[in-house]
C-alpha cells in the first residue's frame, strides 16, 4: 500500500515530506494510534511509566507526543495483572499520546548479571527475590499487548557490540531473526499496535546487511537499528547506521535505539535515521547538568551560584523563556544551583529544560530539511558546540563527509 | 498589609474568628488559613508552574537559613539571593530568586519549622542557624538587613528559642524573654528610619506568660500604637487566653501559629484558641510518607446510633503504598469530589505504582493532593464559622474528633530521603529507613533479595 510518498499499515501511516538534497536526512510525518508525530524525533524515556518527576501534563507542555516505557520494568512493577486490570499503560499514567515500549532485551544485558540466553528465551534471576525467571518472545509480546503501546519492539538477543566473539554475534543476529518470527506469531493486536523489528549484527557491516535483508523480508511497519550505544567507537557506530539506512526502504520509519547526545542525533539524522531515544538527557538533569547549544553545563558549579540568567539564553522552554511571557517561570541558574542535588524541584526543572532542548533540536533539524538547508544547520550546530573547528570530533567530521557535508570547509 | 476580622466571637477574649489578610499585589488570604512550608525556597516536589496552576495555596513560609550557607571553598561568599535582580513579574528578591508566583504571600523567619536544635546555642547578638553546610551564627543585624533586601510580605523578628521539646528552666526562659525583647527593640529602632519597613509579626515565645509579660506589654504599649507591629507569630497557642486577659489591645492583630500542629485535630484546637494563619510542615512529611490526606471539614455526618455496624473513626489519610490500591482507578482517597490535579487527571493505582517504583512524581502528586485537601479543610472551617458562628464550629470540631482517628498512620512506603541536610541525627543509631538501592555484586548482604514481592514470570 505504498505510493511514492506514503506508506500505510493497519496501525501506522508514514508520509515522507521532504528529503535533504545533500545528505540522507529526511523529514516525515508518522501517524500512530494515539496521534501524529513529526520525524525526525527524540523520544524521552519514561522507564517506569513516569518521566522522572514531570507530570504527564508538563511532558505534554514540552511538545512531546511520543515517549518510551520499558517492558521489563513495567512487567516487574506494576506487573501484567495490574496492567490488564487498569487497561494498559496509557490509562496507568494518564498519557493520551503515543507510547513506544522497548522489549526488555537490552535490560537483560545492562541490568542482569546472570542472564542466560537460550533459544527459548532469556533466563535470569528475579531482581526481587532471586527466583529464576524466563523472558521469551511470546511473553514479551504478551506483556507489550497488555501495556498497549503504540509501537512495540521485538525481543532481540542483545550482545555488547564490542564483543570479539564473531560466532556468538552471528548466533545472536540469527536468533533475533527467529525471535522476530515468534514475536509476529504471538502478537495479538496487529491492527492497533505496531511491531518493529530490530537489526542486530554488532559492528560487522556484512552481518548487519544480512540482518537487514532478513528483517525486511518480514515487512514490519517500522525498523530499528539495535545493539548500539554499548560503548563502541563512534566511527563504528556511524558506519553501522550508514550501512543499514542504505538498505532500508524510504517509506518506513527508522529508529536508532539508545542514542541521545545532541551530536549523535544530528549526525544520525544526516545518515538517514528518524527516531531516537535515550535516558541520558533526563538522567544528566538529575545530576545537575543542563544541555545547551554550547554544550552541557553543570549547574552545581560555583560559577552559577550568583548567575541570574536563564539556564540557556534564547531557549524556549518553560524555565528559560523571558519572564514577561505567559506561562514562563523565570527560573535562574542561581536557583537551579541553589537546589541541585538538594531539592527534587531542581531536577524537575532541568528535566523540563533538557527534554525541551532535545525535542527542539529535532524540530529545528526537521525545519532545516524541509527548507533544504540541512547542511547549513549541521554546520551551525557544530559551530555553536565547539570553540573552533580543530576541536570537532573526527568521527563526526568523517561520518558527515560520507554523506556530503564537509564540516571543515570554510 | 490590611487585616480585617469579618466575624468574631461575641464573647470576650481570643476565640475562633474569620478574617481576611491582604497585601498589595498578592492574592488575599481568607483566614483561618495556612501557608505552604518551603524548603530552600521550593515547595518540596512542586515546581513553580505547578504551584501556579494546581495549588490553591496563597502563602509560603520560608527560612533565611535555607539561603545563606557558606560552602567550605567559598567561605567569603555573599549569599547570592541578596543580589537577585527583581523584575516586573517578580517584584521582590524572594519571589525572583525562588520563582514563586507573584500572587503568593511570603513569610520569612530565621529558621525552618521544625528547626534542628543547635548545639552552639544563641548569643546575645546572634541566632545559631543550620544551613546545608552546617551550623553558623546569624547575627540579628544580618537578618534585619536580609529582611530589608529580600522584602518578604511578612517578616518575623529573631526569637531566642531552644527548639527542644524540653521546657526550658525558668532561668533560661527568662533569658529567652529578655533576649527576644532586646532583639525586637533593636529591630524596630533600626527600622524606624526605613521608608518602607517590612510588615512585622513579633514572636510570642513558648514560655509562660508570667515570664514574658514585660516583653509582650512592650509590644502592646510601644509598637502597636506606632503601627510598627502588624501581627503575632505564636509559638504556643495556649498562651492566647493569657494574652487576651492581659493584653487586649493586641487582639485585633492577625495571629500566625508556628507551633507545628501534627494533625487536623491540633489545627482545630488552635483555631478555637484564636489562630488565624498556620505554617503546616506536616503536609510535606505526610506526602513523603506516601499518605494521601482524606479528611473533610465539616466531617461526614455521623451514622445513626441504632446502626450497630457503623464504622469506627476513619483514618486521616490513605496509605497509597498498600497493595489494595494497586489496580484502583478511583481518586486517591474516599473524598470522591477532590478537585486536585492528582485526583482528576490520575488515580490511586498510578500513585501506588509510582511509590512502589520510587518515582519522584508520586510525591509530587501527593503534594498537590494534600495541599488541596488542607485548603478545602480550611475553606470548610471558614464557612462553618461564617454561617453558624463559633457554636456551629465547636459542634463540627467535636464531631470531627469522633469521626477521624487521632493520629496519622506511619506509612509503609519508602521516603524520598531518609534524612538529608535539613535533618540532624540526634543521638545516632536510628538505623536505615530505606532499603539500600545497590547491593554487592555477588549478592552477599544484598537486602533487596529478601524483599517480599514474588514476581511472576516477567
Amino acid at each position: 500500500m505504498a505510493s511514492n510518498r506514503t506508506f500505510t499499515s493497519p496501525a501506522l501511516a508514514f508520509e515522507l515530506v521532504a528529503r535533504c538534497s545533500v545528505t540522507r536526512a529526511r523529514a516525515s510525518i508518522l501517524t500512530l494510534p494515539h496521534g501524529t508525530v513529526n520525524l525526525p524525533i527524540f523520544m524521552p524515556v519514561a522507564t517506569q511509566a513516569s518521566l522522572k518527576g514531570l507530570t504527564p501534563e508538563q511532558l505534554e507542555g514540552t511538545g512531546c507526543r511520543l515517549c518510551l516505557n520499558n517492558t521489563y520494568h513495567l512487567g516487574l512493577k506494576p506487573g501484567q495483572e495490574v496492567l490488564d486490570a487498569v487497561g494498559g499503560a496509557h490509562k496507568l499514567q494518564g498519557w493520551n499520546h503515543n507510547i513506544l515500549t522497548d522489549s526488555g532485551g537490552f535490560q537483560m544485558v545492562s541490568l542482569l548479571k546472570l542472564a542466560n540466553i537460550t533459544e527459548e528465551g532469556v533466563r535470569f534471576l528475579s531482581p526481587h527475590d532471586g527466583s529464576p525467571m524466563l523472558l521469551t518472545p511470546e511473553h514479551s509480546m504478551s506483556l507489550q499487548n497488555s501495556i498497549g503501546s503504540d509501537i512495540m519492539m521485538q525481543l532481540d538477543d542483545v550482545l555488547v557490540t564490542t564483543s570479539p566473539d564473531k560466532a556468538r554475534m552471528r548466533e545472536a543476529m540469527e536468533r533475533s531473526v527467529r525471535w522476530l518470527d515468534r514475536c509476529i506469531a504471538a502478537h495479538k493486536n496487529p491492527d492497533t499496535q505496531n511491531l518493529f523489528c530490530i537489526i542486530q549484527g554488532g559492528l560487522d557491516l556484512d552481518m548487519r546487511r544480512e540482518c537487514c535483508r532478513e528483517m525486511l523480508a518480514r515487512d514490519t511497519p517500522g525498523i530499528a537499528i539495535g545493539g548500539l550505544s554499548g560503548g563502541e567507537a563512534k566511527d563504528d557506530f556511524c558506519r553501522v547506521v550508514a550501512a543499514c539506512t542504505e538498505l532500508l526502504p524510504d517509506l518506513k520509519p527508522r529508529y536508532v535505539m539508545g542514542i541521545g547526545y545532541p551530536e549523535d542525533l544530528v549526525v544520525s539524522v544526516a545518515l538517514g535515521a528518524d527516531m531516537f531515544d535515550c535516558v541520558w538527557p533526563t538522567r544528566t538533569a538529575r545530576f545537575g547538568n543542563a544541555i545547551t547549544k554550547h554544550g552541557v553545563l553543570n549547574m552545581k558549579r560555583e560559577m552559577y551560584a550568583a548567575d541570574f540568567g536563564p539556564i540557556e539564553e534564547g531557549c524556549g522552554c518553560q524555565c528559560c523563556r523571558p519572564i514577561e511571557e505567559d506561562g514562563a517561570m523565570g527560573i535562574t541558574r542561581a536557583f537551579v544551583h541553589h537546589n541541585a542535588a538538594k531539592e527534587t524541584v531542581a531536577a524537575h526543572l532541568l528535566t523540563l529544560h533538557n527534554v525541551w532542548y532535545q525535542l527542539n533540536l529535532m524540530r529545528q533539524a526537521r525545519e532545516a530539511i524541509i527548507e533544504d538547508r540541512f547542511p547549513a544547520f549541521v554546520k551551525e550546530f557544530f559551530g555553536n558546540l565547539y570553540a573552533d573547528r580543530s576541536s570537532y570530533p573526527s568521527w563526526a567530521v568523517d561520518a558527515l563527509k560520507g554523506v556530503g557535508i564537509d564540516l571543515l570547509a570554510t | 498589609m490590611r487585616f480585617e476580622v469579618l466575624k468574631a466571637a461575641l464573647k470576650d477574649g481570643a476565640a475562633a474568628r474569620v478574617g481576611r489578610l491582604a497585601f498589595a499585589g498578592r492574592t488575599p488570604i481568607d483566614t483561618p488559613n495556612f501557608l505552604g512550608v518551603t524548603s530552600r525556597g521550593a515547595l518540596p516536589h512542586v515546581t513553580p508552574d505547578n504551584v501556579d496552576k494546581h495549588l490553591a495555596t496563597t502563602g509560603a513560609f520560608m527560612a533565611l537559613e535555607d539561603f545563606i550557607e557558606r560552602p567550605q571553598q567559598y567561605l567569603k561568599r555573599i549569599p547570592p539571593i541578596y543580589a537577585t535582580p527583581t523584575t516586573k513579574k517578580h517584584s521582590t528578591r524572594l519571589h525572583s530568586f525562588t520563582a514563586l508566583p507573584q500572587s503568593v504571600t511570603t513569610v520569612l523567619n530565621t529558621r525552618r519549622i521544625p528547626a534542628v536544635p543547635s548545639p552552639m546555642g544563641n548569643t546575645n547578638a546572634s541566632v545559631s542557624v543550620f544551613t546545608s553546610t552546617g551550623f553558623q551564627a546569624l547575627t540579628t543585624k544580618e537578618y534585619l538587613s536580609a529582611v530589608q533586601t529580600l522584602r518578604p510580605d511578612i517578616a518575623i523578628p529573631p526569637a531566642d528559642l531552644t527548639n527542644s521539646p524540653i521546657t526550658p528552666n525558668s532561668k533560661r526562659a527568662l533569658r529567652m524573654a529578655e533576649r527576644t525583647d532586646e532583639w525586637v527593640v533593636e529591630w524596630f529602632s533600626e527600622l524606624s528610619e526605613s521608608s518602607s519597613p517590612p510588615t512585622t509579626f513579633a514572636p510570642i515565645l513558648p514560655i509562660s506568660y508570667s515570664i514574658q509579660w514585660e516583653y509582650v506589654s512592650r509590644l502592646a504599649e510601644d509598637y502597636l500604637p506606632t503601627a510598627q507591629l502588624s501581627g503575632l507569630a505564636i509559638h504556643d497557642p495556649d498562651l492566647l487566653p493569657d494574652l487576651a486577659e492581659h493584653c487586649a489591645p493586641l487582639l485585633p492583630l492577625p495571629r500566625l501559629s508556628l507551633a507545628d500542629p501534627r494533625t487536623p485535630h491540633h489545627i482545630l484546637r488552635q483555631i478555637a484558641l484564636g489562630i488565624d494563619l498556620f505554617a503546616l510542615p506536616f503536609i510535606n512529611t505526610i506526602s513523603d510518607a506516601g499518605l494521601a490526606l482524606s479528611f473533610t471539614f465539616p466531617p461526614p455526618p455521623a451514622p445513626s446510633p441504632e446502626n450497630t455496624t457503623a464504622p469506627g473513626p476513619q483514618p486521616l489519610a490513605v496509605d497509597l503504598s498498600l497493595p489494595q490500591h494497586a489496580a484502583s482507578l478511583a481518586p486517591l482517597t474516599p473524598i470522591r469530589t477532590c478537585p486536585c490535579y492528582a485526583c482528576t487527571a490520575h488515580h490511586a493505582a498510578y500513585v501506588h505504582h509510582l511509590l512502589a517504583a520510587r518515582e519522584m512524581l508520586g510525591w509530587t502528586l501527593l503534594q498537590l493532593h494534600n495541599h488541596a485537601v488542607v485548603a478545602a479543610f480550611f475553606a470548610g472551617v471558614r464557612d462553618t464559622l461564617a454561617q453558624g458562628g463559633p457554636e456551629a464550629f465547636e459542634a463540627a470540631a467535636r464531631q470531627f474528633a469522633l469521626a477521624y482517628e487521632p493520629e496519622f498512620a506511619e506509612g509503609v512506603g519508602e521516603r524520598p530521603r531518609a534524612r538529608g541536610y535539613q535533618y540532624k541525627s540526634v543521638g545516632g543509631g536510628e538505623g536505615k529507613r530505606n532499603k539500600p538501592a545497590w547491593g554487592k555484586l555477588d549478592g552477599e548482604g544484598a537486602e533487596g533479595a529478601q524483599a517480599g514481592e514474588k514476581g511472576a514470570e516477567v
